[in-house]
């Protein structure tokens, strides 16, 4: 799976019209360019050069970035966690703010609760984070001066509150990525056990409505919110590449535009790889997960 | 497919960026138009932190080739070069204090500084320039960025520490100006092993030469520069100067609200009014050596003739894309000399083509092309239809649009082909496979344009358009040779008329830069905001 990524990646990223920045770069002459081909072994044919990196990769070795001549492998692991700290805090987030939503409409389902929750994550799904991003900036950073508008942490100071409010704009912009989905498979699948035998034949014994719910209708409607998360993650993915540029978070989404638009093949494959790494670890961590909310799924 | 989706978003977060402007951030209110006095009046203090930001992070190596915009200001304040470009931009000392030609015009000689020091302590001297040229700009295989800037120069030698001499292949009278231009001087002692590719000092903590020194790179974040004691000049006032990567302009302008940004460019103009209305912001606009054009593949018989290139620039409203694209930041360019060189610009020329159609439409009919059917001219049966091919970047998809609607006018069709901005450089650039192109050019602070007009620079150096004139060629050898300013000045007019007249490129516009400023940082000369970093040891910040 990830040495398929990794070629395809490769090969389309090559195949891209244009070169790295330095080659096409209005200010560098033929001679130039013909040297910087040369020194970067662009001359080579593209699988000769795939051939080339996967040996240094499968040794470990991922290669030089083309625009910037550091080793690859320091990039992400600058960007890195700053990404996952991101993409974490906002899946978080949605979590934590996304499923109580869910359970309130779906007790409440068909009330005006319900319709303004559900009109709210509507527009939640419709406006574009780059847009909600600037806005959050100008009323929190610009007009209350309550929070930073951009990077992980200040040149002076870089104390754990400082970090953390750096983290609270870029982080709820990105929740609302995924929010309204949280909700939507919240609501639906609750009310979905809501409505089966079981959980009416509990309440025909006499069982309290909140012990019904928490005891047994939330464990079985989680299960298509935890299994949804593993779809949410590549948005969320996703999501920190314009997340990360208007709030100037220097992650792997930054990382990854930059590379694309300089052309810098061995770090859009690098990228590739990280984020193909993430997707497949996270779909197994969810499989196990899952299993352990519901017996009925074993692993086998 | 990342960037044709950013490129989308960008315009509508403009949108919504002036949408939101509007209803927020109105407590300022406004304020009286800065005079340019708000920017050097008052008696300068020590002291103080000035944020500048920058897209991407810098590479801190001038001779990089992956040193692009996002680098050269952090360069221009660290690396000290044999010349600066003066507060009229005329080359003004730096590392050198005086210079001369030889009287064949086959040398230059600079007469450097006693006593200058690295950042490091070490003696900073005329092997470090002889370093710089000899084994990193001359060295082709390098690829040193802007090498081609000195094409004409044989080799340099150090006479003695402080005694350089350029040797030329050829008279360079623009030597002086073009050292002035991105060419900061590298120290030898830490780079004769690796000097482009040395991540330590280009990535992180370089030793400099400047009023500054770098003392933390943050990637992705910022770059922090404090005094660098070592350095040659007065004493610098700023404790501080932090360049901040902050890569998207809405982003950016937002910061300058919040009063987080000392100084910034300005680039996309339609946010000019609403950073005017903030009371802790001034907005100044500065003219720029750099002109927007249009050119016409001499490779495609119908431009060969003027008649045809003059009737393009009768037909396009120049005046209109200035007013509505660039927010009336610019003037109509009819040569490749700007305004901004004030000793040799030609203001006379500026009203040489009006906007005209009907002129436009007469000329083409002089060179043939007569109206067809349906509107569009024809010639030996074939119509005027030709692709123009465009770059996603800065104002050139609007300004081809209302090309493409003024050519309509007249009878040309121009369809545009839109592509995100490297594949439009491999196509139009390296390549030259194409009809027809809007792009810029920025140059040295010097009349001195051979490279982007010769006949030798043709197909494949900067001379896009790939035209050949002989007439024109005599010119542009005269002004090289020419090494005395009067002389130079006249060869230069002479140029500038020419220019005019047979419109190599088609001429559009010279832009001017909009830079904005914190009402408290003074002492910045007016200059573009890159040159001005070479003054940045002037800057200061009043007390509140």
């Amino acid at each position: 799976m990830i040495v398929f990524t990794s070629a395809l990646t490769f090969f389309f990223v090559n195949l891209a019209p244009g070169g790295p920045s330095s080659i096409m770069n209005m200010s560098a002459t033929a001679e130039q360019r013909d040297a910087l081909i040369r020194a970067m072994g662009l001359d080579r044919p593209v699988a000769v050069r795939y051939v080339d990196w996967l040996g240094g990769a499968l040794r470990g070795d991922l290669g030089t970035s083309l625009t910037t001549d550091l080793p690859i492998a320091t990039l992400l692991g600058d960007r890195l966690p700053n990404t996952l700290l991101l993409s974490g805090t906002a899946l978080a987030l949605a979590l934590l703010v996304g499923i109580p939503i869910g359970i309130v409409q779906a007790l409440r389902r068909g009330t005006w609760l319900d319709r303004i929750l559900d009109l709210i994550s509507t527009l939640g799904l419709a406006v574009p984070v780059f847009w909600l991003g600037i806005v959050l900036i100008l009323i929190f950073a610009v007009n209350l001066h309550v929070l930073p508008s951009s990077g992980v942490s200040s040149v002076s100071d870089d104390s754990f509150g400082d970090r953390l409010a750096h983290l609270v704009l870029p982080a709820f912009a990105l929740a609302t990525t995924i929010l309204p989905t949280v909700v939507r498979f919240m609501r639906t699948s609750l009310i979905e056990v809501l409505g089966t035998e079981y959980l009416r034949t509990a309440e025909a014994k006499g069982l309290r409505e909140a012990t019904v719910i928490v005891r047994h209708a939330l464990p079985n409607a989680l299960m298509p919110v935890v299994s949804a998360i593993g779809a949410l993650i590549p948005r969320l993915l996703g999501g920190t590449v314009v997340t990360e540029a208007v709030f100037s978070w220097p992650g792997m989404g930054r990382l990854a535009l930059d590379a694309a638009n300089g052309r810098d093949y061995p770090l859009v494959t690098g990228i590739a790889l990280v984020v193909a790494t993430i997707a497949v670890v996270t779909s197994i961590v969810v499989d196990v997960v899952y299993t352990r909310l519901d017996p009925r799924v074993a692993l086998s | 497919m990342f960037v044709a989706s950013l490129l989308r978003t960008r315009r509508v977060a403009a949108l919504a960026l002036t949408a939101v402007m509007l209803g927020t951030a109105c407590a300022g209110g406004a304020s009286p138009t800065a005079t340019s006095s708000a920017q050097t009046g008052g008696t300068p203090v020590a002291g103080g932190t000035v944020t500048i930001p920058i897209v991407a992070d810098p590479t801190l190596n001038p001779w990089s080739p992956n040193a692009f915009v996002e680098s050269v200001f952090p360069n221009r304040v660290l690396f000290a070069s044999v010349t600066k470009p003066g507060k009229d931009l005329a080359p003004a000392p730096d590392l050198a204090e005086s210079w001369s030609a030889a009287t064949d015009g086959l040398s230059w000689t600079f007469k450097l500084r006693a006593g200058m020091k690295w950042s490091d302590g070490q003696p900073l001297n005329a092997d470090d320039i002889a370093f710089t040229f000899n084994d990193v700009v001359l060295k082709k295989e390098l690829a040193a960025n802007g090498a081609g800037n000195f094409a004409a120069v044989k080799s340099v030698t150090a006479v003695d520490p402080t005694t350089v001499r350029f040797d030329l292949l050829r008279p360079f009278a623009a030597l002086p100006s073009y050292l002035a231009y991105n060419a900061g001087i590298l120290p030898k002692h830490v780079l004769s092993a690796d000097p482009l590719k040395t991540t330590s000092f280009n990535k992180g903590v370089p030793v400099s030469s400047g009023p500054y020194k770098v003392e933390k790179y943050t990637a992705g974040q910022s770059v922090s520069m404090v005094r660098n004691d070592s350095y040659f000049g007065p004493k610098p006032y700023l404790d501080k100067v932090v360049f901040s990567v902050v890569p998207d302009p809405n982003t950016q302008i937002a910061q300058a609200l919040s009063g987080d940004i000392g100084i910034m460019l300005l680039d996309d103009k339609a946010s000019v009014d609403r950073v005017k209305s903030a009371s802790n912001l001034t907005v100044q606009s500065r003219p720029l050596v750099q002109y927007y054009w249009l050119a016409l593949n001499q490779t495609d018989s119908r431009f060969t003739d003027v008649r045809v290139r003059q009737a393009f620039v009768y037909a396009i409203n120049r005046k209109a894309i200035i007013d509505s694209v660039e927010r009336g930041y610019g003037s109509i360019a009819n040569s490749a000399i700007s305004p901004a060189l004030k000793a040799y610009y030609d203001p006379s020329l500026a009203s040489k083509y009006g906007y005209d159609p009907e002129k436009a439409k007469s000329l083409l009919k002089d060179a043939g092309w007569t109206a067809g059917a349906d509107g569009i001219l024809t010639k030996d049966g074939k119509p005027f239809k030709f692709t123009m091919d465009v770059g996603q970047k800065g104002p050139l998809e609007p300004v081809n649009a209302l090309i493409q609607q003024d050519l309509k006018k007249v009878g040309v069709q121009a369809d545009l082909n839109t592509m995100e901005w490297n594949s439009y450089i491999q196509k139009v650039v390296v390549q030259r496979n194409y009809t027809a192109t809007v792009n810029w050019w920025v140059y040295p602070s010097d009349p001195d344009v051979f490279p982007y007009y010769h006949s030798s620079a043709a197909g494949k150096g900067f001379n896009i358009p790939g035209y050949q004139d002989p007439k024109l060629d005599d010119i542009l050898v005269r002004g090289q040779a020419a090494t005395d300013v009067e002389k130079r000045k006249a060869v230069y007019k002479e140029l500038q008329s020419y220019m005019a007249e047979n419109e190599p490129y088609l001429f559009l516009w010279y832009p001017e830069e909009v830079d904005v400023f914190s009402t408290s940082l003074k002492g910045v000369p007016e200059l573009g905001l890159r040159d001005a970093m070479h003054y940045i040891g002037e800057w200061w910040l009043a007390k509140k």
